[in-house]
């Protein structure tokens, strides 16, 4: 297999099967797969820590799942504000997603965020939260007229951002994820031993952690300029 | 890759969604809990250290008020007993004057009826002896009642 094939066999999203309701036939990707997985991984993870908690003499196992909680909150929260706090919970949960998803590649899956349309769906949710919590925080009449602050003549950019944000949002994450792989790729044709795998920590391990965290510290400041 | 699929959105916001509900469940609730139940117990302990700590001063403030009295007790039952003394001794005192008077004056008195005594009866022993004396010098018993009377004036004499 040619260079080209493999890495185009390694980009593509195959559709792991098909489930037919009714007429309709619905493809189930591999990303979406994976994603169950990191799922699973995940609220394993979290019902294995949060079990058997007490107030005093605590455990190893809960010391470390209040510093992970307090931790993130403190990540998220610092970024929100005050008035933002009941975004952490959701902010939180998409940072552990996305981590986990841009560092399963080193486990042998495919990192779902290598797939557009998973990036695209967080970009989604992101914005339409962050409208939302501005209606909601704000009122419908006071977000229509943040479209014309700080000068009217500033609206069609204002209203160019609701497009904007989240497709930069979703972009970057995929364009660094994908980017990442490719350069990998290349290093482990290149120069096969030893020199991938320190590469690997970057572009792997560090690059993905911080996609993670610089979408979620995005999407967090989006949602404190709409809430204010 | 880069083609879109509305299916592969659609499950990811269901998938995120799912994970974002069961987190809550698993994850944040029971923590968030459990530390603000032990912030409320930390609470309650603090609470009850205060509470006790207050009680302490109290009772410090009772014993120190307890002790003031038994203080001013004290001072007030010394008083008594001194002026209770006091009295007692002015008493024994004027007693013991007055018992030292009175012996003094019964001497007194008893002194002078003796000396009284004494002198009558030295009168009378005199008043013989000097009529037995002059009954001899005269040697005659007639003249013995004039000269009593002659000698009783001259005694009345020579005792002013």
């Amino acid at each position: 297999m040619s260079l080209a094939e493999k890495l185009v066999e390694e980009l593509n999203c195959e559709t792991v099967f098909t489930i037919h309701l009714g007429g309709l036939k619905i493809p189930v990707m591999e990303s979406v797969v994976v994603t169950w997985i990191v799922m699973a991984v995940l609220i394993l993870l979290a019902i294995f820590l949060t079990t058997g908690l007490k107030t005093q003499n605590i455990s190893k196992k809960q010391a470390f799942a209040e510093l992970i909680y307090e931790k993130l909150t403190q990540v998220v929260g610092a970024t929100l504000g005050e008035e933002g706090k009941t975004y952490t919970t959701y902010l939180v949960t998409i940072l552990l997603y996305i981590g986990l998803s841009n560092i399963i590649g080193l486990f042998g899956f495919k990192s779902p965020t290598k797939d557009v349309n998973v990036t695209a769906a967080l970009a989604l949710m992101s914005i339409i939260l962050v409208e939302a919590a501005g209606i909601y925080q704000r009122g419908f009449k006071k977000w229509l007229h943040s479209f014309v602050e700080p000068v009217p003549i500033v609206t069609p950019f204002n209203i160019l951002d609701v497009f904007t944000r989240p497709l930069s949002l979703c972009m970057r994450l995929f364009g660094n994820v994908l980017g990442a792989f490719v350069i990998m790729e290349l290093l482990k044709i290149v120069v096969p031993p030893v020199i991938p795998a320190v590469f690997s920590l970057y572009f792997d391990l560090f690059d993905g952690l911080l996609q993670a965290y610089v979408f979620v510290f995005l999407t967090s400041l989006y949602l404190k300029e709409a809430i204010e | 890759m880069i083609n879109v699929s509305f299916w592969n959105i659609f499950f990811t916001v269901l998938n995120l969604l799912i994970l974002f509900v069961a987190f809550r469940i698993f994850f944040f609730k029971p923590i968030a809990k459990i530390i603000a139940k032990r912030q409320e117990e930390a609470d309650e302990v603090y609470a009850k250290a205060t509470e006790k700590e207050d009680e302490a001063g109290e009772l410090v403030k009772q014993y120190e008020a307890k002790l003031a009295e038994a203080e001013s007790e004290k001072k007030q039952i010394i008083a008594e007993a001194r002026k209770s003394a006091d009295g007692q001794y002015q008493k024994i005192v004027a007693d013991a004057k007055e018992d030292a008077k009175s012996i003094h004056d019964t001497a007194i008195a008893e002194a002078n009826h003796e000396k009284s005594q004494i002198i009558a009866s030295a009168k009378k022993e005199i008043a013989d002896i000097v009529v037995d004396a002059t009954t001899k010098v005269v040697g005659s018993k007639t003249g013995a009642d004039i000269d009593s009377k002659l000698f009783d004036e001259f005694l009345g004499k020579a005792g002013e």
